[in-house]
């Protein structure tokens, strides 16, 4: 009776993870299609016109450059910064400050470099208005705290103390140490969030066409004008356009495959001819300039918008009529959007959590990209499908079904920061705790839930402010019934009223600011308690 | 006269008579019979809520619509809901999808080519002018407002408000109010790299190539005619010699373009550009009045005239609150929220012979036909886009 | 009482085929072998974990009773490893308490909290119960692991090795410590050893390379 039942929960347990991934899939199946309004002989029709479309190669090439750089960087920069810092008394309030530009949407990023930075900013760094440098820059630059918070979560499951303890035994400096001993290992299980990354910069819209080149585009505006198009050869030029899109993931986590094992072959190799890696430690070094800059450029962003949101450029006296105007209309956007994401949040960490136990007790991993479907496919093919399919089954503009929309997208990030920290974390103490008379899953909730906690807190804040940022889905779902605080700020984005879109950006960030506020202080003092010497 | 001739006589008078009786009544029974079905609308209407997707991204017209979805409530017992997009195409998508079936959304802003797609796939509801009686007020006789870019609107659409092409432009540059093809590229020169346009096939981008194409072929009426092979040859080459000549002195050298008229502004407003583009005449008066812009900025068009259409409301097939959405384009269109679209902060010109001043238009340029808008864009990119 | 019959340790490549067992209350079986012939798996075998690499065969009696096909928190069997695995996130006494039985008398918090440090000043470990594991002595860790597991009331003990990591000097005293406690708690114990110099004359042995076959049988 008891096993029937339990294997009728893990039956039930897999039935729910091929849903949620398979939902994706099925999206971008059914939306890929322009249905009734080309035929498949246009789209034949039009592949070579597609292929011979001017500047396509150049686009793809920019777009793929971005993709593998802007990660690559990104996460190459956070492993400096974290071996700097890490061990610094100023790494909590370095933790905690990195909230706020977690939750700064990339186009704020974008906007605030471009307002700091560029020709006819605050401050002329000549830094070019549209290029793909810019774009790259932009992108990365809002990586790099993605990848502190995704490398301390890591962190927290690997006795680093020890293993640096060790390398400096041995003769290697610190900071040797880290790359030599700790960096092969971060980076493997980085590697999830290296792809969310890269899928990320791939189909990136508003903040390539604001600092991203036009002659040519980045292939992802190309996408977008295609999909958003209406003639024959548009909608054909967008299928075979999607088609493409999904080749270059495929390529670039090829690319991102090859670069794992490349570095860690050549760390293996420095650490086989006892390298002292000087010229890398030096380098590292000059991360400690980034806790200054970063803190700045936050400051400067946040200080950039609240100026701009009380008129402080417009008028000769800056006011609040702005924040009171809008106040009375934003508030139901604004428990919308907490709702949602509190509930996707929620339920992301479980699907996630049942997805690695279903796979330790099954004793065999699922390739990652299986599980990240949601993050590496469009989608904006994705939602359409999704819409298309809502449409047929004549669902609600519920909150349910917007929760439908978010779940996918939101496990695949959550399954991402947890999937290193629940691996690393062996089954001893489990054992142990069975030995004393626990049965499995007792011991699974106060041994394994409770060690993982800092984990769990930081994927639900990351899986909270993707909840948040979700544009394209709230409204292709929720049809407008449904409105978040993202769906007005991109729509307010969209026009040219700066103050007014000061604000909503502001506000957006507000709510996944304060999650990663709360969750880095949780998780600081769980640490807290069991590493108060160490 | 004999009593068979009266007779006839009067029995003719009387067949007359009878049938000017009846034309009469036939008259205001069909007037009687329309009123009445606005007034079966008016009932059906009270209750609903109506969802209105329209662009979300500036604040004035957001304001005028919540502005209007409260003189809607308490006037009409509806409930106007705004659905903001950033970009239109979400709602054409979404249509899409639904294909005709019940759909989510009951009342759409749009024109162009959204429309003409919309209208060719019968995506939308009919016979709007008929249904509507706010649509006699509707100043067809001064505005071209029965087609929207060559393709008529049928009764699919109705006319809410005017655009006309413009340039807002810095003091440092302004020397005239109206422009032509060779003064711009003059401009151009005397400041080089302060002057571009949207990338097209943005709409503005798309919109100034146009002005430069009417300006450059002497208004040749075969831009007004689909496009052939012939008329592209004759009419191109002068245009495109016209843009290798004007790029090299564009911003970025003609190597990058603003993405969209907003970020045109953006850069107007950095003083990285010492013009930008709008669609709304008033444009310029109501970024001065909020400080968005320098007060000694001016107006500029081109001297042949403004491109000149309209935007407009459309209710999809199968709209569950029809009523409704007729009822708020019948509100719309009345002269109080049209004077006020005018002369509050949005400022955008009215589509009604009450509200038809000179003052406030422009010299206007019929559009071109729509695949004129096709043929530019496509070869642009291929000339340029890479 | 532990007894273990017709076990047999079946590799891909060989095979060992041990006598039958048995372990008294107060007894201890000392384990001897090369490494890599599976004495570990063999303890983890008879905790009741599903083991790999090899296959186990054979019954386990606690008590004359059969527990091969309970689960591990069914058998009463503790266990202590190489690494001693105190749980990080709990301090000192919550790890005692954590192994406490759910008895009517420990049905308190206050109770279980008292027994939990009586038994640490038992060993006169009192200064340490509000320390993390993190915070620890290799030797206060091993000794403290050992009064958890302990504390749970196992009707046998295992031992698989876990002082092995301690210097020589600790090494001895904890582990005459820890045998002189098990006898003194009359629970049979199955100790693995490679340092056979502390180990009471009174232990039984058992060396597996004797019972090792190349082939099949």
């Amino acid at each position: 009776m008891a096993t029937t039942i339990r294997r009728l929960i893990i039956g039930l347990g897999w039935l729910l993870l091929a849903m949620i991934i398979s939902l994706p899939v099925i999206g971008v199946l059914i939306g890929i299609w322009p249905g009734r309004f080309a035929s498949v002989d246009a789209l034949i029709d039009n592949l070579p016109l597609f292929l011979n479309y001017n500047g396509l190669g150049p686009s793809i090439l920019y777009s793929m450059l971005a993709s593998l750089v802007a990660p690559l960087v990104g996460f190459y920069v956070a492993f400096s910064v974290y071996t700097q810092y890490r061990f610094r008394p100023s790494w909590q309030t370095m933790e905690r400050r990195l909230a706020p530009f977690l939750s700064l949407p990339h186009l704020a990023v974008a906007l605030g470099l471009v307002y700091l930075f560029s020709a006819g900013g605050l401050i002329e760094l000549g830094l070019g208005r549209k290029s793909i440098t810019t774009l790259i820059l932009a992108i990365t630059v809002k990586e790099v705290p993605f990848f502190l918070f995704v490398i301390s979560a890591i962190d927290r499951q690997i006795p680093v103390k020890k293993w640096l303890l060790q390398g400096r035994a041995l003769g290697y400096s610190e900071s040797a140490s880290w790359w030599l001993l700790v960096f092969p290992l971060v980076l493997k299980q980085s590697k999830l969030a290296l792809f969310a990354a890269m899928a990320y910069t791939l189909s990136v819209l508003d903040v390539s066409l604001l600092v991203g080149p036009n002659i040519p585009s980045v292939f992802s505006v190309l996408v977008y004008q295609w999909q958003t198009g209406f003639s024959e050869r548009d909608l054909s030029f967008a299928f075979w356009a999607n088609l493409t899109l999904i080749i270059m993931l495929g390529v670039s986590i090829f690319c991102l495959y090859i670069h794992q094992w490349i570095s860690i072959r050549l760390f293996r190799y420095l650490a086989v001819m006892a390298s002292p890696l000087v010229m890398l430690s030096k380098l590292s070094r000059l991360a400690l300039a980034w806790f200054p800059l970063f803190s700045a450029l936050s400051l400067g962003i946040i200080l950039l918008f609240l100026l701009r949101s009380v008129g402080f450029w417009s008028g000769e006296t800056y006011s609040l009529t702005l924040w009171q105007e809008e106040w009375l209309f934003v508030q139901q956007p604004l428990f919308n959007s907490l709702y949602t994401g509190l509930a996707s949040g929620l339920i992301g960490i479980i699907c996630a959590l049942i997805a690695l136990e279903l796979q330790r007790q099954y004793r065999y991993f699922f390739a990652d990209y299986i599980w990240l479907a949601a993050i590496l496919l469009p989608q904006l093919s994705v939602v359409y499908g999704w819409q298309l399919a809502h449409t047929w089954i004549n669902g609600s503009y519920s909150l349910i079904w917007v929760l439908v929309s978010h779940i996918p997208f939101v496990f695949a990030y959550s399954y991402l920061v947890l999937k290193g920290p629940f691996q690393s974390l062996g089954d001893e103490f489990e054992l142990v705790a069975r030995s004393f008379g626990y049965s499995y899953w007792q011991g699974w909730w106060r041994i394994r839930f409770m060690l993982l906690r800092p984990a769990i807190l930081s994927a639900f804040a990351i899986g909270f402010s993707v909840s948040i940022a979700q544009y394209i889905p709230t409204l292709m779902i929720g049809a407008g019934r449904f409105p978040s605080i993202t769906t007005e700020a991109v729509a307010i984005a969209s026009g040219r009223d700066l103050n007014l879109t000061s604000l909503y950006m502001l506000l957006q960030s507000g709510l996944p600011m304060l999650i990663f506020i709360v969750a880095i202080l949780f998780a600081s003092r769980i640490d807290g308690k069991s590493h108060a010497i160490s | 006269m004999s009593a068979a001739s009266y007779q006839r006589k009067l029995s003719f008078l009387l067949i007359v008579l009878a049938l000017f009786f009846c034309t009469i009544q036939h008259a205001s029974a069909k007037l009687d019979e329309s009123a009445d079905k606005w007034q079966n609308t008016l009932s059906v209407a009270r209750g609903q809520t109506v969802f209105f997707y329209a662009w979300g991204g500036s604040k004035p017209i957001n304001d005028y619509l919540r502005w209007a979805s409260r003189q809607i409530l308490t006037e009409y017992g509806v409930r106007l809901k705004h659905v903001k997009v950033a970009d239109i195409s979400e709602a054409v998508s979404r249509l899409k999808a639904e294909d005709g079936k019940k759909s989510a959304i009951d009342l759409v802003w749009i024109n162009g080519e959204n429309f003409a797609f919309l209208k060719q796939h019968q995506l939308l509801l009919g016979n709007l002018w008929e249904y509507i009686p706010n649509t006699r007020l509707l100043a067809t006789d001064v505005l071209p407002l029965d087609a929207d870019f060559g393709v008529k609107m049928d009764g699919f659409e109705v006319p809410w408000g005017v655009g006309q092409f413009n340039f807002i432009v810095s003091k440092a540059m302004a020397s005239a109010t109206s422009v032509t093809a060779e003064s711009l590229l003059n401009l151009a020169k005397t400041h080089p790299q302060q002057l571009s346009y949207p990338r097209p096939p943005e709409f503005h981008g798309s919109t100034f190539l146009k002005q430069l194409l009417v300006e450059l072929s002497n208004q040749d009426e075969r831009l007004f005619k689909p496009a052939t092979n012939k008329s592209k040859a004759e009419l191109l080459p002068k245009f495109w010699a016209y843009l290798d000549k004007l790029h090299p002195f564009l911003w970025q050298q003609g190597e990058a373009f603003p993405s969209s008229s907003s970020e045109q502004m953006l850069l107007f407003q950095q003083r990285q550009l010492l013009l930008t583009v709008s669609f709304n005449p008033n444009q310029l008066h109501r970024d001065i009045a909020a400080n968005a812009i320098p007060a000694d900025s001016s107006l500029m068009y081109f001297e042949q005239g403004s491109i000149t259409n309209s935007h407009n409301l459309a209710i999809p097939k199968g709209a569950p609150s029809k009523e409704g959405a007729k009822i708020v384009i019948n509100f719309l269109l009345s002269e109080r929220a049209q004077k006020r679209k005018l002369e509050g902060e949005w400022g955008d010109p009215s589509v009604i012979s009450e509200l038809q001043n000179t003052d406030s238009s422009l010299p206007s340029q019929q559009e071109l036909h729509s695949s004129w808008q096709q043929v530019i864009e496509d070869a642009w990119q291929q000339r340029y886009g890479a | 009482m532990l007894s273990v019959k017709q076990c047999r340790i079946t590799h891909s490549e060989w095979q060992i085929v041990l006598p039958d067992i048995q372990v008294e209350p107060s007894e201890l079986l000392v384990v001897t072998g090369p490494s890599g012939v599976g004495k570990s798996t063999f303890l983890h075998w008879l905790l009741g974990e599903t083991v790999s690499h090899v296959d186990i065969t054979g019954s386990i009696l606690v008590d004359g009773k059969s527990v091969e096909t309970k689960t591990i928190e069914k058998r009463r069997i503790g266990m202590l490893m190489q690494e001693i695995h105190l749980f990080p996130h709990l301090d000192v006494i919550q790890n005692i308490c954590f192994a406490l039985p759910k008895t009517q008398e420990l049905r308190k918090k206050q109770a279980r909290v008292e027994r939990a440090r009586k038994l640490l000043s038992e060993i006169g470990l009192s200064h340490l119960e509000d320390r993390y594991p993190q915070q620890l002595s290799g030797g206060e860790k091993a000794r403290i692991g050992l009064i958890r597991a302990l504390a749970n009331q196992p009707k046998v003990m295992l031992l698989d090795e876990p002082f092995a990591a301690l210097d020589p000097n600790t090494r001895n005293k904890v582990s005459q410590w820890a045998i002189k406690t098990l006898d003194n708690q009359q629970i049979p114990t199955i100790m693995i050893s490679h340092d056979l110099e502390d180990i009471p004359a009174s232990a039984q042995r058992l060396e597996f390379s004797h019972y090792y076959t190349g082939e099949k049988a």
